[in-house]
């Protein structure tokens, strides 16, 4: 919804989450809070706004300023509203002459420090200091302003995003707080004592050297213009805003995208977003300049081959060449020689679409998206186990966890506003055990140490999971009742008799993954007997050979002791992408319908056909690999991509560019002339997601709106691209708006029978199942009795990967993600947050190092079965002897030239995470990253002769 | 036909077949195996894997080579 800009309302201190409630008197007036609240909050709630500096509802109150006293009744003196709790009966009175006077007195000397140039300040206008002086009536101040003050303390530029300005500062401590409280990194400090007291970096570093991420905590808790954002100094103060979802992670973080006119000047983090909660990360609140970045292509562009120059035309030219060559190519080479895939990082309803005009205007099944290569394992896991695909809690219930397994995740890197909140729990008491094969950042932080830290061997999770449920299980600690009463009892002694064998013992699986047995022991009975369990998982689980397998094992382990169906507990995948969830949930997969339905099902398949008005093929499509191998077979000839980039983000680089070599007419839609769109014929100019209206579902299956903030560049939403093709392709599609399309999905769609965009304006968010019975949504899934009826123990049987370290090739590679850059960081890439990570590295254990006289900074050529490239080395020992490391930001980098078409056995999810290489000392890059360079400089040449 | 399409099917069966090892008795996983190649492949791989002769060695294990005849057992079903 578009609101004049305000600043987003402010209660002073955090909200009390009793069920007790109390009633007071203020100024009068009766009021009644939950047991627990402040003054100042249960009089911000009636209405009645007492001024501070110190305080904000972000952060614990902390009672520093003094402007917030107030007179109670029967109490000596003035206490500070926001340090006291309401109590039955109180009588509080906020205004009154003393009370006037004492804080005028106040902001004098505050005011007396504090440069006295508002008309020029950025933050004239949405400042608390500034309102807070104007509440009060201040209209002199008797201390002056010659004597010694901070007005000459040189400035701090150095984050691209944000100044600092200590010559604005009050020392009210809430950037420091926020570091602490908020994000958790506890990069800030109060350094000094008195009058000298200042805020400090790190050891009174520059911001940009310091420990900061660069979240935005401080810049938004700060009252002063002392932290402000560099857009802000540059722009204004916007004068609207659009409440709207990111479009990073699977976190799905709230925004406030606060405008001047159809410009972003900023994104504020939505307080009332239940993912967030008002916070962000360095991507979500910063990086979004590549929205208008010169990079854009918003013209559609067609060439017959991919060696011809690119040629501007009409949207209408566009589509009506795309469904002629895509027809031209069904009638020679058959109906399912063509195909789509769609991106998570596009909406519900885009992706509806895509699937739609694969099924009803191709006339197969060759439908896939990228949750392919990420998540898949997940949705076959969870469904095998459990009854459904996704995940089992919201993100706010690990407040109410007492152990944490976070196994092959990096939370506080990939998903970071969810790893605050994770730290915020920990830091509370709550234990954790991290299982991967590095040491990130939670194994060891600033007042987080983990419990056990269990460094798994890459590829052989299956049997770590194994070894857990076995000593849960041979040590007597099931929740026997849980599993009589919840659970297929047949399955489960089947089960019992499989993981109670004493090969999967701890002492007998110790060599293989290389884990200790007494730490993996006493992991296992902390995670069953210590409370509320809760598991958070991520790519380092799915992408292996046994990926689903190791689902199903996290699941077994869940049910085993009882941690599903409640609060504090729950099986969590942590989605990449910004709508994993969203794209698996909307049919996008080739076998399947949307909500999980196969393709076979008649019953499934009428409904759909009498609304689409078409006969659907009745057999599974081909999956993204299948496609890549039957284009190469030269069986599959015309591609649909939609917002993914295969070339860089699929294994084995260069068996991924032969295929869509082999491809007749590559169509590609996207805001950015990709590695993928280097080898189209069509390219059809995306809108990113400030310019487009839908939904995105986040990690907790909350669905979210998002709203166009600026009109789309190329004149089209990728919705509004895609109809248009169906229709050139006589697949007859009219829609108006994408709400249409969302009444479509919920007609359809039985866990989505109860969602609509008015609805979702109601409820602000839904978490699915909504429908009839559960017309709010569903925070927290299998309550009762698990979606399947019984839960079903999977067997899990361990088997190797076939990709093994061996002599020529002795080394582990595993990948992740970094804090500043998103996947394939098209995005990422074309804003400053390229000033922390602007090259991918190859992390090395300083022995495996020093045995190939690798030195920290040297390039290393990392060769595996299918390919080499060379990056610098970071030697450290973040890695265990024997692994190394990468991040994939960069196409330059190649990192999947290297990784292996190997991949899940049930959902052929690659094995990213498991790659045997050997590394050496080079001087120069790889052949193909030569060959990339060259290919990319005649494909940026062929787009700058459209241009011009 | 391409040999290596079809030895990427084989290995591809194989694969599941020994995952699903631990599900039961030979003809149970071979039958599950069929089950989760007939909900998952597409019909030219399922095709492909089935129409191969009898009796010749195409490098499946024994029980991926059940599992086949059930998907075929599935497949004629269909056509019945």
């Amino acid at each position: 919804m578009l609101e004049f800009y305000e600043p987003q309302a402010d209660y002073g201190t955090p909200k009390s989450t009793s069920t007790n409630m109390v009633t007071l008197s203020i100024d009068g007036v009766e009021v009644t809070v939950p047991e627990g609240t402040s003054v100042m909050r249960a009089a911000a709630e009636s209405g009645v706004k007492i001024p501070r500096l110190c305080a904000t509802d972000q952060l614990k109150s902390f009672g520093s300023c003094r402007v917030c006293l107030v007179e109670i009744e029967g109490r000596r003196g003035f206490p500070v509203s926001c340090t006291t709790n309401v109590e039955a009966g109180m009588e509080v009175k906020t205004q009154s002459d003393e009370i006037g006077k004492l804080r005028r007195n106040v902001m004098e000397l505050y005011i007396s420090d504090h440069p006295l140039d508002c008309l020029t300040c950025p933050t004239n206008g949405d400042c608390e200091l500034q309102d807070t002086a104007g509440e009060l009536g201040l209209r002199s101040v008797r201390y002056g302003f010659e004597g010694e003050n901070h007005l000459v303390a040189e400035k701090d530029e150095s984050n691209p995003y944000f100044t600092f300005d200590p010559s604005k500062c009050i020392v009210c401590s809430r950037c420091v707080r926020a570091c602490e409280e908020v994000q958790g990194t506890f990069a800030l400090t109060i350094d000094g004592r008195g009058f000298e007291s200042k805020v400090s970096a790190s050891q009174a570093e520059d911001f940009m050297d310091s420990e900061c991420v660069s979240c935005g905590a401080c810049v938004n808790a700060c009252p002063t213009a002392t932290l402000t954002e560099k857009s802000i100094i540059e722009a204004g103060k916007p004068e609207h805003s659009v409440t709207t979802t990111c479009a990073y992670c699977g976190v799905g973080c709230s925004f406030k995208a606060e405008m001047k006119g159809s410009q972003v000047v900023r994104m504020t983090p939505y307080k009332d977003g239940k993912a967030n909660e008002g916070h962000a990360c360095v991507k979500g609140r910063f990086a979004f300049g590549y929205a208008t970045h010169k990079d854009r292509i918003t013209v559609p562009m067609i060439r017959d081959s991919i060696d011809d120059p690119w040629r501007e035309v009409s949207w209408e030219e566009a589509v009506t060449y795309t469904a002629k060559r895509f027809k031209a190519i069904q009638a020679q080479y058959g109906r399912t020689s063509i195909g789509a895939i769609s991106s998570s990082r596009c909406t519900n309803e885009e992706v509806y679409l895509v699937q739609k005009m694969v099924r009803a205007g191709f006339g197969n099944n060759n439908v896939d998206t990228c949750a392919r290569v990420c998540h898949s394992p997940t949705g076959f896991g969870l469904k095998t186990t459990l009854g459904e695909s996704a995940g089992t809690q919201t993100f706010a219930s690990v407040a109410d966890a007492d152990v944490v397994i976070v196994m092959g995740a990096n939370p506080t890197e990939a998903h970071p506003v969810f790893g605050s909140r994770l730290k915020r729990r920990l830091r509370e008491g709550a234990k954790l055990i991290v299982i991967d094969p590095r040491k990130i950042e939670l194994v060891s932080s600033p007042h987080i140490t983990a419990d056990y830290h269990l460094p798994v061997r890459p590829g052989t999770n299956v049997t770590l999971l194994n070894a857990l449920a076995h000593v849960v299980v041979n040590e007597g600690l099931e929740a026997r009742e849980y599993i009589a009463d919840r659970c297929d009892v047949a399955e489960f002694e089947k089960w019992v008799a499989f993981i109670g064998d004493e090969r999967h013992s701890p002492e007998n699986t110790e060599t293989i993954t290389g884990v200790s047995a007494a730490d993996l022991r006493a992991a296992a009975r902390l995670y069953a007997t210590g409370g509320n369990g809760a598991i958070f998982y991520g790519l380092g689980v799915t992408e292996h050979s046994q990926g689903s397998t190791a689902v199903m094992g996290i699941a077994n382990l869940a049910m085993l002791t009882g941690n599903i169906g409640r609060d504090g507990v729950g099986v969590n995948p942590l989605r990449g992408q910004n709508n994993v969830q969203g794209s698996c949930d909307m049919g996008s997969f080739p076998h399947e319908l949307p909500g999980y339905r196969h393709i076979s099902d008649k019953a499934t398949r009428d409904l759909f056909e009498g609304e689409w008005g078409v006969t659907l093929d009745s057999e599974p499509g081909l999956r993204i690999p299948n496609m890549f191998d039957a284009a190469l077979d030269g069986e599959f000839k015309g591609l649909y991509c939609q917002g993914e980039d295969i070339a860089q983000s699929d294994p084995n680089t260069q068996h991924v560019e032969a295929a869509l070599r082999s491809i007749e007419c590559l169509v590609v839609q996207d805001i950015f002339l990709n590695e993928t769109a280097k080898f189209a014929h069509v390219f059809l100019p995306g809108a990113s997601f400030l310019e487009k209206d839908g939904t995105f579902t986040n990690a907790e299956r909350r669905i979210s709106r998002v709203r166009k903030v600026m009109p789309p560049l190329s004149g089209k939403a990728d919705w509004e691209g895609t109809m248009a093709l169906a229709n050139a392709l006589g697949c007859k599609m009219e829609y108006s708006h994408p709400s249409d399309i969302m009444d479509e999905i919920a007609r359809l769609t039985p866990t989505f029978n109860g969602v609509s965009y008015d609805r979702l304006e109601q409820l602000g968010s839904i978490q699915w199942p909504c429908n009839d019975s559960t017309p709010e949504g569903t925070p927290i899934m299998h309550v009762d009795q698990f979606v399947r009826g019984k839960g079903f123990f999977a067997m899990t049987e361990y088997v190797a990967t076939t990709e093994r370290a061996n002599r020529k090739f002795p080394l582990l590679l595993t990948t992740g993600r970094i804090l500043s850059q998103y996947n394939v960081g098209a995005q990422t890439r074309r804003t400053d947050n390229s000033e922390w990570h602007g090259e991918d590295l190859i992390e090395i254990h300083p022995h495996d190092a020093e045995e190939r006289g690798i030195n920290h900074g040297d390039w290393v050529g990392i060769n595996s079965r299918v390919g080499d490239t060379v990056l610098r080395a970071d030697v450290t020992d973040r890695v265990k002897p024997g692994v190394v490391y990468t991040t994939f930001h960069h196409p330059v980098s190649g990192a999947n030239v290297i990784t292996t078409d190997n991949s899940d056995w049930a959902t052929n999810c690659p094995e990213y995470k498991v790659t045997a290489v050997q590394l050496s000392k080079v001087t120069q890059p790889s052949n193909w990253q030569a060959r990339q360079k060259s290919f990319d400089k005649q494909q940026q040449g062929l787009l700058k002769d459209a241009r011009h | 036909m391409s040999e290596s399409k079809l030895q990427r099917l084989v290995d591809m069966i194989n694969q599941i077949a020994l995952n699903m090892s631990a599900n039961g008795g030979e003809q149970m996983v071979a039958d599950q195996v069929a089950q989760h190649l007939e909900k998952f492949w597409a019909p030219p791989m399922k095709a492909l894997i089935t129409q191969q002769p009898l009796g010749v060695d195409i490098g499946l294990t024994p029980i991926a080579q059940i599992a086949v005849q059930s998907l075929l057992k599935i497949q004629q079903a269909k056509l019945d």
